[in-house]
């Protein structure tokens, strides 16, 4: 993660804060960026289950 | 996996980076009240070296090691009626820095006033000597109840550890670590030397939180067998903004107090108090005592619980590298605490006042913290694990605190 998903400012330097974890499959990376305030949740999914919603 | 950039704005204390701005804005123990009499002593503070002394009248000081004169170390000085006098040229300075006298030079020279030894502001509370090396005006010394309570009893213990202080901080937003590293880890150690396993710290974690509040972030948990209803989930404990834990059960309470030495050092101190059922009689002093960390081979000592968190804490490196480690949901109070220690050097980047730093008088009579007395489910076997198995296994006054409580060693 080298951008904030929120704003857009970079994530790589200053005071950001960007942390990997892993959930079962998944590859998190927790993101704050001090700039707009987001914090948030990226979730690197290894498949992701949806369905069509009626049309 | 934290990134290397990150992993040092995290760890490096020094003077001028973003986290040894942050813990400027704190007071911060640097000796044991025993340690400032007459003779002055070294103590390294945030990556700087400082002289601690007494003076004739009483007077606390606290100053850079260095002589602003030829740079000899004011540890090597005479303590006078009023200030420091350095042992090479005998100049003198006051606990504010102030030159007082300059023997060598002309007496009707105006030099001394020109001059000024870094000091900063020194106070003792609970037997503990704080200092403050941060930008004026220095917030308030926060009265943290362990340190201001009447009638109970304290003792400290300390040790200097050879690693950075925020892996240990993230040992106490890290619950399970209790149930392998002190359950199965221990019991392990028991096993190969034909000894029952441990008991109480073996519980399972069914269920973890954390929860950023005034203090710091408050952990809860709940163990096999206990329900919400459980002072461990109900009530929990503080990890203390920025650098204690708050920990303890059944009568007994302890400020783990993480003071970082420098980027590669940590002087641990576990302060802590014993409020009896029945008055105990006060104490005279409070008692301070070294926690050994080694073996007669020279093996870390690992056979008790403080002993296994330091030497899991210094068996990380002496700064843990975060850009190889993998982290994983059990991992989210380590992830939070990181998250915080990054919030609040913003703050003070932006000017402003970081959590836990008191300027109003009227909210600091007596700090009052949270924490469970029923602790893993039953105060006294926590109790009487907790004599056996933590640095307290070390306390000159183990013997009275165990007769006071009416426990069995």
């Amino acid at each position: 993660m080298t951008h904030c998903p929120g704003c857009g400012a970079r994530l790589d330097a200053g005071a950001a804060f960007v942390q990997e974890f892993w959930a079962g499959d998944d590859r998190n990376f927790l993101c704050w960026c001090p700039g707009c305030g987001l914090l948030c949740t990226v979730v690197v999914s290894a498949r992701l289950v949806s369905h069509e919603p009626e049309h | 996996m934290l990134s290397q950039e990150k992993n040092e704005r995290l760890t490096a204390v020094g003077p001028g980076t973003p986290m040894g701005n942050l813990l400027r804005r704190y007071w911060w123990p640097v000796a044991t009240h025993d340690m400032a009499g007459r003779v002055p002593v070294r103590r390294r503070l945030l990556g700087e070296d400082l002289v601690l002394f007494r003076d004739g009248s009483g007077q606390l000081g606290l100053l850079a090691e260095q002589c602003p004169h030829r740079r000899a170390s004011l540890a090597l000085g005479c303590t006078e009626r009023t200030g420091l006098r350095c042992g090479y040229h005998g100049w003198l300075f006051g606990a504010d820095g102030r030159c007082l006298e300059q023997p060598g030079e002309l007496a009707d020279s105006t030099f001394a006033s020109r001059i000024r030894a870094v000091s900063y502001p020194v106070a003792e509370l609970g037997g503990l000597i704080f200092a403050y090396l941060g930008p004026a005006p220095a917030p308030l010394l926060p009265r943290y109840d362990l340190f201001v309570w009447p009638d109970v009893w304290r003792d400290i213990a300390h040790a200097e550890l050879p690693c950075n202080f925020v892996q240990i901080m993230e040992n106490s937003v890290d619950p399970y670590h209790v149930e392998w590293l002190h359950g199965r880890y221990g019991s392990f150690l028991r096993e190969l030397a034909g000894e029952p396993a441990v008991q109480v710290v073996t519980k399972k974690h069914v269920k973890v939180a954390f929860e950023v509040f005034e203090h710091g972030i408050l952990k809860r948990r709940v163990l096999e067998g206990q329900t919400e209803q459980d002072e461990d989930w109900k009530i929990g404990h503080p990890l203390v903004f920025p650098s204690m834990l708050r920990v303890g059960g059944g009568g007994i309470a302890t400020f783990q107090i993480r003071i970082p030495v420098d980027d590669t050092h940590t002087w641990h101190v576990w302060y802590q108090t014993y409020r009896f059922d029945v008055p105990a009689p006060p104490q005279a002093a409070i008692p301070v005592y070294r926690v050994p960390l080694h073996d007669e081979q020279g093996e870390w000592l690992r056979d008790y619980v403080d002993g296994q968190d330091i030497c899991a804490w210094v068996t990380q490196g002496a700064i843990a590298d975060r850009s190889r480690e993998h982290l994983g949901r059990s991992d989210l109070g380590v992830i939070m605490l990181r998250k915080l220690y990054f919030e609040q050097m913003e703050l003070v980047e932006a000017g402003r006042d970081p959590i836990c730093t008191y300027r109003d008088p009227d909210r600091n009579d007596c700090i009052e913290l949270p924490m469970e007395r029923d602790k893993f489910g039953g105060a006294r076997a926590f109790r009487e694990m907790w004599l056996r198995e933590s640095s307290i296994r070390y306390s000159p006054i183990r013997d009275q605190v165990l007769g006071q409580f009416g426990d069995v060693a």
